[in-house]
């Protein structure tokens, strides 16, 4: 097709130039005639000089009340030769020895440090970009792009509440924690997967840009264009403000807030239409957080750091449901997850702020205590730590209730292979939805983790985060049905962990002790939701549990734990509230239309102010290929999780997350060579000589056209 | 239209004209001014309306360099201060350039 089309070009190229004979003509117009109804268009020249890069993750601009962070490329992109780094001695070629700046340069994720992104971001000038090799395989030294201490000016820990534990200075919870997520660079870093585009990069590399002997690479060279243009700039301040100018020709959006939903159920039936405080109503919050990040924008598997807790606590929300249904506790047990709790606790500072302002079915006064799965994925005979907080504790009932909340765990722990402990009394609680609870007034709870001082993870907040690093692995020749029934190791200890967790949160919600030997999670449950969120969503059972317009959303990778934007759903708020749905809901006979219309029957005005109904596609019976869906009833409710600030516009506010995302021009990679600037200005040079010769030729032929054109013949007027 | 052919009155009245209407912010209008009627003041030969012509047009020319001025230094400030000035430079601006503060 390609070289049809360049025969047309040059069909129709010949037909301004020459004076072709008829019967050509109506061939080029025939040919004309074909490709307008064909449809046909094919770029050749473009395709044979462009290698398009199909899988990569580009690493995006955010900004909040100070600064901005990550990375941004020229409005039409950068462009460099390509270099692939080998060592960090090697960065002499690219910051001053290299002949053919500026460079794109290639980095093994080994070699994707601080210490060499710092190096490269000053020598900017002459570093056009940045492309990460990831790895198929985790780098076992570890590695965390997050800071080191987590979320610290939005905790609870100021300097006014006590001056010895603010900015960790107790203990430090993310020591591997570099800081890359955090910094600003001017210019594009993408990561690409070890694959087919790789090796198109590196093959262009060894063929065109490697030093042979010592001697500098010759033209052409293989160069890479990375386009990620960013449209926000400085902080969310400025960036807000130029959303609402409308003034201008084309009112384009800059930046829009990180944001999502909370989800929550409570272990009974609660009017949710009155908020505010609720008479007779007393509440343990079982939270845990619902989103990571890495350094680049779409890749945030989370596995340790945030699908552990997501697990472990829908799993025991499942483990209660018969226990709070047949011998129901005096406390209420509110299962709640978080959303964006990663910049500096969205999720958890709205639904505060909307307890304190009477936007919540409850307010703070209903809170009895809360209990906060963090990390804890382990491995057997390691054990889960206990974090409260030493300054509320001060406070005698405080410190009774916590006292209490921890018993219980310990006690919960007695048949389990999961051992409790506290670590020492001075130290503060690690980063946490709950610090957010502390701020507003002093709840007693605690935060429960698989680390002492500092996170075990090693790869906290960080695209390593995921199924390999918690040991979710399935035999290779395994279908999905195959795999669903196959239990890794990890899923039993998180069992266990899950129901040490619905174990106490029973005891702490009041209720009766005999009833405990009932409560055991199903390893079943924990199997399959771990394998939805570390393997792929699309999978069976999980089909079976959602609406079936939703299908089409469930995907065939790892979930990315990203909160995004608010204009776009997160993939986990969605999964986990159909999950606690079907973890803590029932299954009632209902009609499709009444369920939808959320009522039990036509006369029913009530129920919707308790429960939320769902329809659900359910599984196909095994001779049919019909799915037989039902309906869910349960008390499982989102609530928005933006930050505060954006409701109040207070865009400079230190108090709430001020966090936006710029909004980007198309994300586009692609390789080509490129040919020496001498060559280049040469081709220029010589196009604008032709022009002008061109042009004065044409002036002196037109000015003596009488004497050039008259060639003896007689001057036709004379005749008559 | 050729001036050319013009009666030297109506020169001077369209000369007039282009000058006038100038004063309605319209420099670009004396910079046309200027440039058509620059041979009929400058270079021909003398004639009755010359001299008035003449005038109108040196002041054209005079309002021209003025807007030119006043438009240069105004637009080399906003270029250099607009990201300083934060707020109001954006509040004072026709379109802001994407990505840049």
């Amino acid at each position: 097709m390609c070289c049809i089309s360049s025969f047309y070009v040059f069909v129709t190229w010949s037909q301004i130039f020459t004076k072709p004979p008829c019967a050509f003509i109506l061939f080029a117009y025939f040919f004309k005639i074909f490709f307008y109804f064909s449809g046909v268009g094919c770029n050749s020249v473009e395709k044979k000089i462009y290698v398009h890069l199909n899988y990569t993750f580009p690493c995006v601009r955010l900004l909040n009340a100070t600064h901005q962070i990550g990375c941004q490329s020229s409005l039409s992109g950068n462009v460099g030769v390509l270099h692939e780094l080998e060592s960090e001695e090697n960065l002499d070629w690219v910051l001053t020895s290299g002949p053919n700046p500026p460079y794109m340069v290639i980095l093994e994720s080994r070699l994707f440090t601080r210490s060499i992104m710092m190096k490269l971001k000053e020598g900017s000038g002459r570093v056009a970009g940045v492309v990460v090799v990831a790895p198929n395989i985790n780098p076992p030294e570890g590695f965390s792009p997050h800071t080191a201490c987590p979320n610290d000016n939005s905790g609870v820990y100021t300097e006014n509440y006590d001056p010895t534990l603010a900015h960790c200075n107790a203990t430090v919870w993310n020591p591997l924690g570099n800081g890359l997520a955090y910094e600003e660079f001017d210019f594009p870093i993408f990561s690409v997967k070890d694959d087919n585009d790789t090796r198109v990069i590196r093959q262009c590399y060894q063929d065109h840009n490697r030093r042979v002997n010592g001697s500098n690479p010759q033209f052409p060279l293989c160069a890479m264009q990375l386009r990620s243009s960013m449209s926000a700039v400085t902080n969310t301040a400025t960036c807000k403000r130029r959303n609402d100018i409308n003034f201008s020709l084309t009112p384009d959006r800059v930046c829009d807030e990180l944001g999502d939903f909370n989800i929550w159920a409570s272990s009974r039936p609660m009017n949710t239409t009155t908020k505010g405080h609720k008479e007779f109503e007393s509440v343990v919050i079982a939270a845990a957080r619902m989103d990571s990040r890495s350094f680049f924008f779409d890749i945030a598997p989370g596995a340790e750091s945030t699908a552990s807790g997501i697990v472990t606590l829908l799993a025991a929300a499942h483990a209660l449901r018969r226990a709070t249904q047949e011998a129901p506790p005096n406390r209420t047990i509110l299962y709640t997850f978080f959303q964006g709790e990663t910049f500096d606790y969205i999720g958890s500072s709205r639904m505060v702020y909307d307890m304190e302002n009477n936007q919540f079915p409850l307010d703070l006064d209903n809170i009895h205590s809360v209990l906060e799965v963090s990390q804890v994925y382990i491995l057997i005979y390691l054990g889960l730590w206990l974090h409260s907080d030493p300054v509320s504790r001060k406070n005698s009932s405080v410190k009774e209730e916590v006292e209490k909340l921890v018993n219980g765990l310990k006690s919960a722990s007695a048949g389990l292979n999961v051992s409790v402990d506290e670590p020492d009394v001075s130290q503060p609680l690690p980063p946490s939805s709950f610090q957010r609870f502390l701020l507003a007034r002093p709840i007693p709870g605690v935060v429960i983790g698989n680390y002492r001082s500092s996170f075990t993870n090693r790869y906290y907040e960080s695209m390593y985060d995921n199924a390999e690093y918690l040991n979710v692995s399935y035999p290779e020749n395994m279908t999905s049905e195959e795999q669903l029934e196959h239990f890794p190791e990890t899923v039993k200890t998180l069992t266990e962990v899950a129901t040490l967790v619905a174990r106490a949160l029973y005891v702490q919600a009041g209720g009766n002790e005999t009833q405990l030997a009932n409560i055991t999670a199903d390893p079943q449950i924990v199997n399959q939701m771990l394998y939805s969120f570390l393997v792929r969503a699309n999978n069976s059972w999980l089909q079976q549990l959602v609406p079936t317009d939703f299908t089409n959303h469930l995907a065939d990778r790892p979930t990315n734990f990203y909160v995004g934007v608010i204009q776009y759903f997160s993939e986990p708020t969605t999964l986990v509230q159909y999950m606690l749905a079907n973890m803590t809901g029932s299954v009632v006979n209902v009609t499709q239309e009444d369920c939808q219309k959320q009522r039990e029957d036509k006369d029913d005005d009530q129920s919707k102010h308790l429960y939320t109904y769902m329809w659900v596609q359910g599984a196909a019976p095994p001779n049919s290929t019909e799915r037989e869906g039902f309906c869910v009833r349960s008390t499982v409710h989102r609530s928005i999780a933006v930050s505060p600030a954006f409701e109040l516009h207070e865009y400079t506010t230190s108090n709430y997350s001020t966090w936006t995302e710029s909004v980007w021009k198309p994300i586009t990679g692609r390789i080509f060579l490129v040919a020496s600037h001498d060559l280049e200005m040469l081709t220029l040079g010589v196009g604008i000589t032709v022009l002008l010769t061109s042009l004065v030729l044409t002036y002196v032929i037109s000015s003596k056209a009488d004497i050039l054109f008259s060639s003896g013949r007689e001057p036709t007027s004379a005749t008559y | 239209m050729n001036l050319e052919r013009l009666p030297n009155e109506e020169k001077l009245g369209l000369c007039r004209k282009y000058y006038l209407i100038g004063f309605a912010f319209l420099p670009f209008l004396w910079l046309v001014n200027v440039v058509w009627f620059f041979q009929e003041a400058f270079i021909k030969p003398a004639y009755s309306e010359q001299l008035q012509i003449k005038s109108y047009v040196k002041r054209s020319a005079l309002g021209l360099l003025v807007w030119v001025t006043v438009l240069t230094t105004w637009i080399t400030i906003f270029q250099r201060f607009r990201a300083e000035w934060g707020e109001v430079g954006d509040y004072i601006s026709f379109t802001i350039p994407l990505g840049t503060p």
